[in-house]
């Protein structure tokens, strides 16, 4: 375990009884847990070799009750780290030890339905699927679906700016939200966007998708919705080569066909997801394409020939087309157990998230396959192939000591060559703890320290989820950023050069 | 415009030569590309112009991978030609600003990402802010930097690109830029029903965009809002235009089960190909009001608003001041002309666009308006503050495009 966090404030754990105290006056009843015990479920998120119990758990029921724990935390200087579900893979809601926990799971209503503006408002604790599910009677989804999306809540979501196997022709979190409401690190409240398609002012809304927990709490989501496709078809494609299928991608997408989803997995992946779910996966080919279209029907059908040919034109070894419902579902098990998969064949795996062009597949490919090697540890290969993103898993054994090490080692080799084929560290888990110390591959430092110059816009004092993202803590004064007070900057009768 | 100095640069590095030397001589400068959109926004507040145009080169272009850089001082058109000859576009359908504003140029990529000007086809692909990738910029802290990367998929810190994007040159000179490119679609069709009035179109839109046909564009041109020609639309009659893309047997699809749903709105009418795109370009770059026609003097306001509501809004807005609406994007973009008023209206609009959940810019203007009225829509205080908090983030001394978001006395 590489990875260092800020060192504990000894004062404010020191004041513990009086923080609980004070967060009892502020969300009365059971919504302050500060029992050890009690605080197990909260001391990792989906990154699990990483564990820390917070100092104490609040759950606030309502926007002003958030505002009131964070001036409280504001004014006292003790940290806050947002949490929604807590299955993010990069550690970005790991507890702080000094820290206040401020899970948002209360915040379960969706707000308002609105079908003629194709909207849904909604509390960021509601799971991604329930928005789906609460509009599906209208025949209407919410697109990005990642597949945490039972368990995810849309909060998360747009804190991870998460994406899905849809994303690449729907867009991520972020291309599909409209407007919020945050909880900045003083208490105040601020609103951005709404139900239009542009908000005044700065793009805030592009910034607070992907923020990891460090600029606001939300705590109010307005999303677009969309229509169910009319029907939905799957390719599934074997292939004797990574190279092969490579191709095979680059030319759907480069002859303008842009699928509602196009995955693919490597041999390790395939053996494990055949042996795990019986999808009917063809065992003797070193890649398998899922490629599925939705759309019209007549789109569908026109669409599902034409990959055929392309598939065939790259030496395809198998292509098998669904032809109902159930079988391309059944397609899709394999590729959605894929994950649990390889756990059943591994007591351990590190899941990685690198994004690179997609005419680098191949090459990224025989990349992963030395440091395999070179790290002694087995590399199973599923990706989101359309955009590039890849989830090499990592199979180790903690049990076995510098397993673990040798593993994040390999993980962190892999981001290296992802940045160094033009690609970057994190196409949708994002950084938290995980690839925080990685950060200095992809950017300078005054990269970092203008990223850090946001921030200090909104948390000026580093309060909110420290010791994510970015690998040096710098205080808002070292960067050069200039208080502003109630919109003045300070001392404005100084000239300003 | 006085004589202002003009810093032509050569490359980045003369950028960030010339920001340092503005910081410490304690110059403010005016970024400009091709200044085709000089005219937009509040009159700027600067000691020097410095010109990108020159910074034209095409670093990268990868038809297979959707992926063009560029220089920021590339020409929009030069662009849109490249792309074309691969039979490529940028999906957003970036505005035109040459037939409203009655400027000679369409500017440059730099400018079209500082104003985030999309199109028709913004309520299925996105705005400009979903297609910009990465970037690289100097920042009023005289630094070059760079934020996101080449990739459609990339969470690798904060997404600067949005917030560049609509920035109308306020945070950094970008320098170069990298955008998603998309393929042209095969085939389009345009179903228009003619006659209806604003409520009932704006009920037909938001039926054709409510259904699963994939609706590219949603307009209505009301008839006393076509004034003169307009791309083959005729004037006399209110026209409501729905836009289906594709490939051929997937719009005929499309086109037939969309006549059954508008069925009851009137009597269907379909154009395609050409005809269909000149209307649509005509949509995107609001010729009804074009600089060179009647309502040429008129000032002009552009309205974000939830979709729903659009038409209602800018009805009562029309009505009230005696001007006329058009209206994209499903009713959730309205340009309004309206006749000369002191303050361009600007009270009446900010205060309606606002209280149905929109918001308002004075797009077309004379200069001294526009210096003496609210061009971009007041902010909640909250809101204000961290908008301009982000500004001292990024330009603390207030070096680039000074006042043209909001006047001096506004922002504190
Ligand atoms: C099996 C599995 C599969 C997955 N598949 C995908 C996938 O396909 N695509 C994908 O993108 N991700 C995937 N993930 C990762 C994860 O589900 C997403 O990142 C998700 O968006 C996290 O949501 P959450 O509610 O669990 O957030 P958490 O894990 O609780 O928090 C994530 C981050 O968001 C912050 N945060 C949470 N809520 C708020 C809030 N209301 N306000 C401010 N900050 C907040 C936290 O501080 C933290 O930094 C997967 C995870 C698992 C375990």
């Amino acid at each position: 375990m590489s990875i260092l966090m800020p060192e504990f404030d000894k004062a404010v754990m020191a004041r513990r009884g009086d923080i609980v105290t004070a967060l009892r006056a502020i969300v009365p009843g059971e919504g302050v847990i500060c029992e050890s015990r009690e605080l197990v479920p909260y001391e990792t998120d989906g990154l699990t070799a990483y564990r820390q119990p917070p100092l104490v758990v609040v759950l606030p029921e309502t926007t002003a009750q958030v505002a009131a724990v964070l001036r409280y935390c504001h004014d006292n200087g003790i940290k806050v780290v947002p949490r929604g579900a807590g299955t993010s893979l990069s550690g970005g809601a790991l507890p702080l030890g000094d820290g206040v926990l401020l899970g948002l799971g209360k915040f379960k209503r969706i707000r308002d339905i609105d079908f003629d503006n194709r909207v849904v408002v909604t509390e960021p604790g509601v799971t991604n699927l329930a928005i789906s599910q609460a509009v599906a009677h209208a025949g209407f989804y919410y697109a990005p679906d990642p597949s945490s999306q039972i368990a995810c809540t849309i909060g998360g979501n747009v804190a991870e700016n998460a994406g899905g196997v849809h994303c690449l022709k729907y867009g991520v979190t972020s291309n599909n939200v409209l407007g919020c409401e945050i909880v900045l690190m003083n208490g105040e409240i601020v609103r951005i966007g709404g139900k239009g398609c542009e908000q005044p002012g700065y793009d805030l809304l592009g910034v607070v998708n992907g923020s990891e927990g460090l600029l606001g709490v939300i705590t109010e989501i307005t999303v677009r919705i969309l229509q169910k496709p009319a029907t939905a078809r799957a390719l599934m494609v074997g292939f004797a080569s990574v190279e092969a299928a490579g191709a095979c991608v680059a030319e759907v997408i480069g002859g303008g066909i842009i699928p509602g989803g196009m995955e693919m997995m490597d041999r390790l992946a395939i053996h494990a997801a055949e042996a795990f779910v019986h999808a009917g996966y063809p065992l003797d080919v070193e890649a398998l394409l899922l490629v599925e279209l939705d759309g019209p029907v007549a789109e569908v059908d026109a669409l599902i020939g034409r990959v055929e040919a392309i598939a065939r034109g790259c030496g395809a070894t198998t292509v098998q087309v669904s032809h109902s419902e159930e079988e391309r579902l059944l397609f899709w098990a394999g590729r959605k157990a894929a994950f649990p998969a390889v756990g059943r064949i591994s007591p351990d795996y590190l899941c990685m998230d690198g994004t690179i062009p997609r005419g680098k597949l191949p090459e990224a490919l025989a990349r992963i396959r030395e440091l395999s090697v070179k790290y002694g540890l087995q590399v199973a290969n599923v990706f989101h192939a359309g955009d590039g993103n890849l989830h090499p898993l990592i199979l180790y054994d903690a049990n076995v000591p510098g397993e673990m090490d040798r593993a994040e080692a390999c993980g962190a080799d892999i981001l290296r060559a992802c940045v160094d084929l033009g690609g970057v560290l994190t196409g949708e888990h994002g950084v938290g703890i995980e690839k925080r110390d990685l950060m200095p591959t992809m950017f300078s430092e005054i990269d970092l320290k203008q990223q850090q110059r946001l921030k200090c816009a909104f948390d000026s004092g580093g309060l909110l989820n420290p010791g994510k993202v970015f690998p040096t803590l710098h205080c808002c004064a070292e960067l050069g950023y200039m208080h502003v007070h109630g919109g003045k900057l300070a001392f404005p009768d100084l000239p300003r050069f | 415009m006085m004589d202002l100095d003009i810093l032509k640069v050569r490359d980045a590095s003369d950028v960030e030569d010339a920001v340092r030397a503005a910081l410490a001589a304690g110059r403010p400068l005016e970024i400009v590309g091709h200044g085709s959109k000089r005219v937009l926004g509040r009159p700027v507040d600067a000691a020097a112009v410095l010109d990108l145009s020159a910074l034209a080169a095409v670093t990268l272009y990868e038809p297979h991978e959707l992926v063009l850089t560029v220089a920021a001082g590339a020409a929009l058109t030069d662009v849109v030609t490249l792309l074309a000859d691969h039979g490529q576009q940028l999906a957003f359908e970036p505005m035109d600003v040459r037939p409203l504003l009655g400027g000679e140029d369409a500017g440059t990529i730099g400018g079209m990402l500082g104003a985030a000007l999309s199109g028709p086809r913004r309520i299925k692909a996105g705005g400009a802010r979903d297609h910009f990738l990465g970037f690289s910029a100097v920042s009023g802290f005289g630094e070059t930097f760079k934020a996101g990367g080449r990739v459609v998929k990339n969470v690798t810190g904060y997404d600067l690109c949005k917030l560049m994007a609509g920035s109308w040159g306020t945070l950094a000179v970008m320098t170069e830029v990298t955008l998603k490119v998309l393929p042209k679609a095969e085939a389009e069709t345009t179903l228009m029903l003619r006659g209806l009035d604003a409520a009932t179109a704006n009920r037909a839109m938001t039926a054709a965009l409510g259904s699963p046909h994939d609706v590219s564009g949603a307009a209505h041109l009301p008839a006393s809002g076509l004034r003169g020609p307009c791309a083959g639309l005729a004037a006399g009659a209110a026209t409501t235009l729905v836009r289906v893309e594709g490939i051929d047997v997937s719009v005929a699809d499309r086109v037939a089960a969309l006549r059954r749903e508008l069925a009851g709105f009137g009597a269907v009418e379909a154009i395609e190909g050409e005809p269909s795109k000149a209307a649509w370009q005509a949509i995107r770059d609001v010729v009804p009001f074009a600089a060179g026609g009647a309502l040429g003097a008129w000032p002009v306001w552009r309205i974000v608003c939830p979709p729903a509501r659009g038409c209602a809004l800018g009805e009562e807005l029309a009505r009230e001041s005696g001007g006329e609406a058009v209206y994209d994007c499903g009713g959730g973009l309205i340009w309004l002309a309206l006749p000369p008023l002191p303050d361009a209206g600007a009270a009446l609009v900010h205060a309606r666009a606002g209280a149905a959940g929109g918001h308002a810019m004075l797009f077309r203007a004379a200069a001294p308006l526009r210096a003496s009225v609210a061009v971009f829509p007041p902010l909640a205080s909250g809101l204000a503050a961290l908008n301009r908090r982000v500004k001292v983030g990024f330009d603390p001394h207030d070096l680039f495009n000074r006042g043209r978001l909001h006047a001096m006395t506004e922002a504190s």
